[in-house]
């Protein structure tokens, strides 16, 4: 966006703040400034990003209305604009309507996206952001019917948006090994603002005194691109002279559940989602454009366990391609592991958390320690590292970004 | 665990049986089973105060309904910033049961169930742990009357109230029961060296709707010396809070 023009979107907001207030309008929000630098080589800043995020509620008995902008500006001087939401709620007897930009969340598991499938997600610095800001708003219709302690959810998404990945140039760019510099064909890359083009899901959850648990179904495209790949081989020498690439995105279908409940102390979670049409790169040479389509099981089962005031929970995770051949590139059971430990001190003033990744099939790992104090009521500072584990992998591929980083963080 | 803020031994009704001859069992059991109303709802402000006379406020708003099997709680967080619209619901069980609890972080967009065995923990980081503000059942301890003294103008019973369990958190409570009404005045909290950990003083209270109803209380820690208010305020009771209140859709909405 340009820069006038987001000048003139704040000074509007700015000039719109008293009249808003007196319509008791809600102003919440946050400024923040988060800078890291890389522990490898010239100690390079991965990051410097100063960030001013803004919620303006307005709430009555049966209307609601937020809109949530934020701006975040670079140490290039880039300065970025965006909605994280933006939605109107109808409120009835028995239902409730929300349209708009907004983020819908399903499923029960921690840093990890087994049937939560709905919001696309922004992985331009990877899974280090706070997930409130890796997952995107998408515009949708929900409509959610309540009855009891139990809730049928719908959603209509009109328009796909797909998975935000780093740019080109990017160190959160995921590798991609090519034999020759491939060139990009982009013309199938985007999906038609059409109404056969919209995503559907639904969810049935129930919340009770021995379990709660969702069951999610859902058609919809597939947030990551499939890359199609054409290969132009010179007849007579047989040599590869060409690689042409060319993002789809494909359909999806998923069903899936998820689960938590009580046993004694410790707190049982469970969650499962069975896709189908998800496609594969494959080495496999009699197959034209490197792809497979495979249905694919994702599911998870953790426990959360407080012990002498410290928070655990450790999560055990597997993506198991189903009808398996030699070629894919992905492991036919990929597992990974989380932990996390969590304890507060100085009365909640000082926290202390780790939180792990581990690729089992790779051997490499996320590790992210960090210790926050709240300097007073709202005011936070955060000191953290990520350490990546191993030279491959989904973790290990970002062997150099180790890196500290510090946030500083008012509240309003 | 979040039975608290009920302070339910704390909240009595008058009493008009004889008082001559009473155990400290007794007296126990009639601060615990004088009725504080079938539902409560209100605000309440907590401010921190640490050694160096620095204060923190948090601010709630909280319902509480009882149907005698069940007390259901759901509380909204309004301050500080970066916790305002987070709610918490608990539903505790006079069969046994553990708590089920409940927290709803807007951030997140989810309300997710939490587990709930920590009931020694410090309720946001007050001078409050969730068995300080909960429904302790007199049988739980073993009671004894002391003696009977008067303080702040108040005629009272003082019971000293040991753990029948090995590990509980205190080695023993002292309560300041009032003759009159059976409204625990002051408790003395001794950690597991027999030391006095915390006093509780009742500052303020008055009927509510037919209930004598706790308005503020003040938790001190002594060997740390810092200490905690609670303030009650628009205090409501038998309003009738519907079931509906205490569902996810409400989490979701807050207060």
């Amino acid at each position: 966006m340009k820069i006038q023009t987001i000048i003139a979107t704040l000074l509007a907001l700015i000039l719109l703040t008293p009249a808003m207030a007196q319509e008791n309008i809600d102003i919440t929000g946050y400024a923040r400034n988060y800078t890291g630098v890389l522990t490898g080589g010239n100690n390079d800043f991965s990051i410097i990003q100063n960030t001013f995020d803004l919620k303006f509620e307005k709430n009555s008995d049966k209307i609601s209305l937020k809109v949530n902008p934020y701006l975040n500006h670079y140490f290039d001087s880039d300065l970025e604009l965006g909605l994280r939401e933006a939605f109107l709620d109808m409120r009835f007897d028995k239902f409730d309507l929300r349209i708009g930009k907004q983020q819908i969340i399903y499923g029960k598991a921690e840093g990890v996206f087994i049937t939560d499938a709905v919001s696309p997600k922004d992985l331009r610095e990877f899974l280090l952001p706070d997930f409130n800001e890796i997952r995107m708003g998408i515009t949708a219709a929900k409509v959610n019917y309540y009855f009891g302690n139990s809730t049928i959810e719908a959603v209509w998404a009109p328009i796909f948006t797909p998975t935000q990945m780093p740019d080109e140039g990017s160190i959160w760019r995921p590798s991609m090994i090519f034999p020759i510099t491939p060139t990009y064909d982009y013309s199938t890359a985007e999906i038609d603002p059409q109404l056969e083009n919209s995503e559907f899901f639904l969810r049935f959850s129930s919340m009770g005194s021995r379990a709660d648990f969702e069951v999610v179904g859902g058609y919809f495209w597939d947030d990551d691109p499939t890359m199609h790949i054409t290969k132009e081989i010179d007849p007579a020498t047989m040599q590869l002279t060409g690689l042409t690439v060319r993002p789809e995105h494909h359909r999806l279908a998923m069903g899936g559940a998820s689960f938590s409940t009580p046993l004694g102390p410790t707190l049982l979670r469970g969650e499962g989602g069975y896709y189908s049409g998800k496609y594969f790169q494959t080495e496999t040479p009699t197959i034209s454009d490197a792809t497979i389509k495979r249905d694919y099981l994702h599911y998870m089962v953790g426990l959360d366990y407080t012990l002498a005031g410290v928070m655990l929970s450790g999560q055990f995770i597997q993506e198991n391609i189903l009808d398996y051949e030699q070629g894919i590139r992905n492991d036919e059971v990929e597992s990974t592991i989380t932990f996390l430990a969590k304890k507060d001190f100085l009365r909640e003033k000082l926290w202390l958390e780790l939180f792990t990744y581990i690729g089992v099939n790779n051997e490499d790992a996320l590790i992210r320690p960090k210790i926050s104090y709240a300097f007073a009521d709202g005011f936070d500072v955060q000191f953290g590292a990520n350490i990546f584990v191993g030279d491959k992998g989904r973790f290990g591929q970002y062997y150099a970004n180790d890196m500290i980083y510090t946030k500083i963080k008012y509240s309003f | 665990m979040l039975t608290m803020l009920t302070l339910a031994f704390l909240v009595t009704g008058f009493s008009n049986q004889s008082n001559a001859q009473l155990t400290g069992q007794q007296i126990m059991e009639k601060v615990y089973y004088n009725p504080s109303g079938d539902d409560t709802q209100g605000k309440l402000s907590m401010t921190l105060t640490n050694n160096r006379g620095e204060e923190r406020v948090r601010t709630l708003t909280q319902y509480i309904k009882d149907d005698g099997k069940v007390e259901k709680k759901i509380m909204y967080f309004l301050s500080p910033a970066d916790v305002r619209n987070t709610s918490f619901m608990n539903w505790s069980y006079t069969d046994g049961r553990g708590d089920d609890q409940w927290i709803y972080l807007p951030a997140l967009k989810r309300t997710r169930r939490i587990s709930s065995d920590g009931k020694s923990d410090y309720f946001m980081g007050s001078d409050f742990t969730y068995d300080d503000l909960g429904d302790r059942h007199p049988n739980q301890d073993s009671h004894k009357l002391l003696r009977e003294e008067t303080i702040d103008g108040q005629a009272c019973y003082v019971v000293e109230s040991t753990p029948k369990e090995d590990d509980y958190m205190y080695s023993k409570t002292i309560t300041w029961v009032m003759k009159d009404n059976f409204l625990g005045l002051k408790r003395e909290f001794y950690d597991d060296r027999d030391r006095l950990l915390k006093v509780l003083s009742i500052k303020d209270f008055k009927k509510i709707d037919g209930f004598w109803t706790i308005l503020e209380t003040e938790m001190h820690n002594v060997q740390r010396d810092h200490k905690t208010i609670m303030k009650f305020t628009d205090v409501k009771k038998n309003k009738g809070i519907p079931e509906s209140r205490f569902t996810e859709r409400s989490m979701t909405l807050g207060g």
